[in-house]
């Protein structure tokens, strides 16, 4: 039974507010008792006091008599007075006879006593005095009042006791009904996910609370999910057509290297042939590889803080001599902070780049590479004047295995600005392409180190 | 004298490829199938150099390797990893082995690598000029000159061809070249390296002179220093 969550909810927020309720009542209780009774006690040592210089000054007489007028005093119904002499027997008051159990200037006492005017036993709180002659003087207060009152107060404690009770009860099960609900749904939605359909996502109630923000992280971690899962489902089935191929072709040149015994220059182009169907099968294998590592964040480990000027300025200087010979201008220009990030992975997405345009490029044109700063994010794009991407092929351009024409047979393999835009992901940014017409640029958003201070105008 | 060579590798068709490859440069090869052979082998000594794979039975190639340097053996040390190239940690985690490659590889980038390995300590010399037949490259004054031509190089090619000096008569790969001059272990698609010897070798050689550096296929380049071997 306590296995239960919400039953231990329940239980402690119940332990809780009753608790705290008898604590409070306990502490109130004790204060009003304590109150009254000390107020009693001032009155009646003020009245012993009083008593006992009436006795000095009239002697006993003169006593008995002030006693008489004040046990009769209709306003002073709840006092109690004894005059008794030195054996007890009662000389003037309203009790019969002096209680055996107190002694005289004991202090001060509890008991039940008769009273002689109502002939009632009562509750009474006393003080007592011996008195120079060896009387005893004794002046007191009928506690029933006070124990009726004392009764009174403990039994209303006692209710609210039980209410609080009730109320705790009532909210802390209103309370778990809200939030276990919610996870209820929650774990629902995820059942649903475990058995297949992993396009569900858990309703918001819009209200923006702790619960709605959980729901939301957990629909963007499905979002992700479904998107890693697509891309893998995609990438299976492009990667066995597209290593089919060149296996295929491998597997043809070695068989009829195989029947070429003889003939040895036919035999070396078909085994360089065969080399560099391998080569390419390696160079798919290896950029499958970098994608996987970066989607994993694998390579974060590697980061460093990354020149990106730098970084540029060594790619335009390598692919100079590439661009001179077709008669391309490569430019680079702008400037940028540096970035946290994996130079390795962040040189191969520049060189993805740079090969693309330069192959892309008509003769003497011109290839732009450019770093610009724009709030979080440093942007590097590479923007060429060559035909551009057709519309609809410029939103799936940066998935695997894409080529604009699949029949071509220099084009790379498809995995180009896959890489590009996995490295992007890897650095926190993302990839944008837009035709320029002429042309196709490429901006890579990486997320710079330390965002401006937005109160820093 | 040949050189000896200690290859410690599990995979038996990878380690025939390898000490067959090397037995016909003329080397003298041993080899050796786990960590533990391997340990007991290079302890041996009298290897001028060791080929190490990453992953070894018993005792690991980064283990084995610490091992050997832990006993005071100093011979050169070039480690084969199955780990993506453009991982740094590739270089953190072989630090201590002199060199390192990444698997799958060509016999002729091995070679090259082991070859650079076992001339490196002639690097250290301290030199003024560098020579190669009729080219002279002054080191301090950055100048270079083939015969009476001098020779006029960005301080890139300059730099391309101060690296294929300082190791004349041996295959330099391209992939050598790219971690050497420009510090990058990416992959590019197109052959980059080629272009820019291609540039460096329209400014070395005039018309008529005999080409500085040849291509060796399938393996990459080569400075010939005739007077030399």
């Amino acid at each position: 039974m306590l296995r239960d969550a919400r039953t231990r909810l329940i239980c402690a927020s119940v332990t809780l507010s009753v608790g705290v309720a008898a604590l409070v009542l306990t502490f109130v209780y004790v204060a009003v008792t304590s109150i009254i009774e000390a107020e009693t006690r001032s009155v009646v040592e003020a009245e012993l006091a009083g008593l006992q210089d009436d006795y000095q000054r009239l002697g006993v007489l003169g006593l008995a008599a002030a006693i008489e007028r004040r046990s009769k005093s209709s306003d002073r119904r709840d006092a109690i007075y004894l005059l008794a002499d030195s054996r007890g027997r009662a000389i003037a008051g309203n009790l019969g006879a002096w209680p055996p159990n107190v002694k005289p200037g004991g202090g001060w006492v509890e008991l039940d006593l008769i009273r002689t005017d109502s002939e009632k036993t009562v509750p009474v709180a006393a003080a007592s005095l011996r008195l120079r002659d060896d009387e005893r003087l004794l002046v007191g207060r009928d506690a029933s009042a006070l124990r009726r009152f004392d009764r009174v107060l403990f039994q209303s404690a006692g209710w609210a006791l039980i209410g609080a009770l009730g109320l705790s009860v009532l909210t802390g099960w209103l309370l778990t009904r809200l939030i276990f609900s919610r996870i209820a749904e929650i774990s629902r939605t995820a059942d649903t996910i475990v058995s297949g359909d992993l396009g569900r996502r858990i309703p918001l109630r819009g209200t923006g609370d702790e619960l709605d923000q959980l729901s939301l992280t957990l629909n963007e971690m499905l979002d992700r999910i479904s998107e890693l899962v697509d891309n893998l489902r995609m990438t299976t089935s492009s990667l066995s057509h597209d290593l089919r191929s060149p296996l295929t072709r491998l597997r043809t040149q070695l068989e009829t290297l195989e029947n070429h015994a003889g003939d040895a220059d036919e035999r070396a182009r078909l085994t360089a042939r065969a080399v560099g169907e391998v080569d390419r099968l390696l160079k798919i294998f290896n950029n499958l590889t970098e994608i996987a590592r970066a989607e994993a964040r694998i390579s974060r480990r590697d980061f460093t803080k990354v020149d990106l000027g730098a970084l540029v300025a060594d790619g335009v200087e390598l692919y100079a001599p590439v661009a001179e010979d077709k008669g391309l201008t490569l430019t680079a220009g702008g400037q940028a902070d540096a970035v946290p990030g994996h130079r390795q992975l962040l040189m191969q997405m520049l060189s993805n780049l740079l090969e693309n345009a330069l192959r892309f490029a008509p003769k003497s044109s011109q290839v732009d590479v450019t770093l610009t700063q724009n709030g979080p994010f440093v942007e590097l794009s590479v923007a060429d004047q060559g035909p551009g991407l057709p519309d609809d092929f410029v939103q799936t351009a940066t998935k695997p295995f894409t080529t604009v024409d699949q029949s071509r047979a220099d084009g790379g393999s498809g995995l180009g600005l896959a890489l590009v835009a996995a490295v992007a992901r890897l650095h926190d940014g993302e990839v944008h392409l837009s035709n320029t017409h002429p042309g196709l640029r490429v901006t890579v958003c990486l997320r710079r180190a330390d965002p401006p201070d937005p109160r820093v105008p | 004298m040949s050189r000896r060579l200690l290859i410690v590798e599990d995979d038996a068709e990878t380690r025939d490829f390898i000490s067959k490859g090397f037995s016909e440069q003329g080397y003298v090869v041993e080899t050796a199938t786990s960590g533990r052979d391997g340990l007991y082998h290079a302890t041996d000594g009298g290897f001028d150099a060791l080929i190490l794979d990453r992953m070894l039975p018993e005792i690991d190639g980064l283990t084995l390797l610490r091992s050997i340097r832990a006993a005071g053996i100093s011979t050169p040390v070039l480690m084969l990893t199955a780990m993506s190239a453009v991982d740094e940690r590739v270089r953190g985690l072989t630090s201590g082995a002199d060199d390192y490659l990444v698997k799958p590889f060509s016999f002729q980038e091995l070679h090259a690598r082991i070859e650079a390995l076992l001339r490196r300590p002639q690097d250290q010399q301290e030199t003024q000029s560098l020579t190669c037949g009729d080219l002279v490259m002054d080191l301090e004054r950055r100048k270079a000159t083939r015969g009476t031509r001098d020779l006029v190089l960005t301080p890139r090619e300059f730099q391309i061809l101060e690296f294929f000096l300082r190791r004349k008569n041996r295959v330099i790969t391209r992939t050598m070249l790219l971690e050497g001059i420009w510090d990058y272990s990416f992959d590019p698609q197109t052959n980059i390296v080629d272009v820019h010897i291609s540039k460096l070798r329209r400014e070395l050689d005039a018309p008529g002179e005999l080409p500085m550096i040849q291509t060796v296929r399938g393996a990459g380049y080569l400075l010939v220093d005739k007077t030399e071997t």
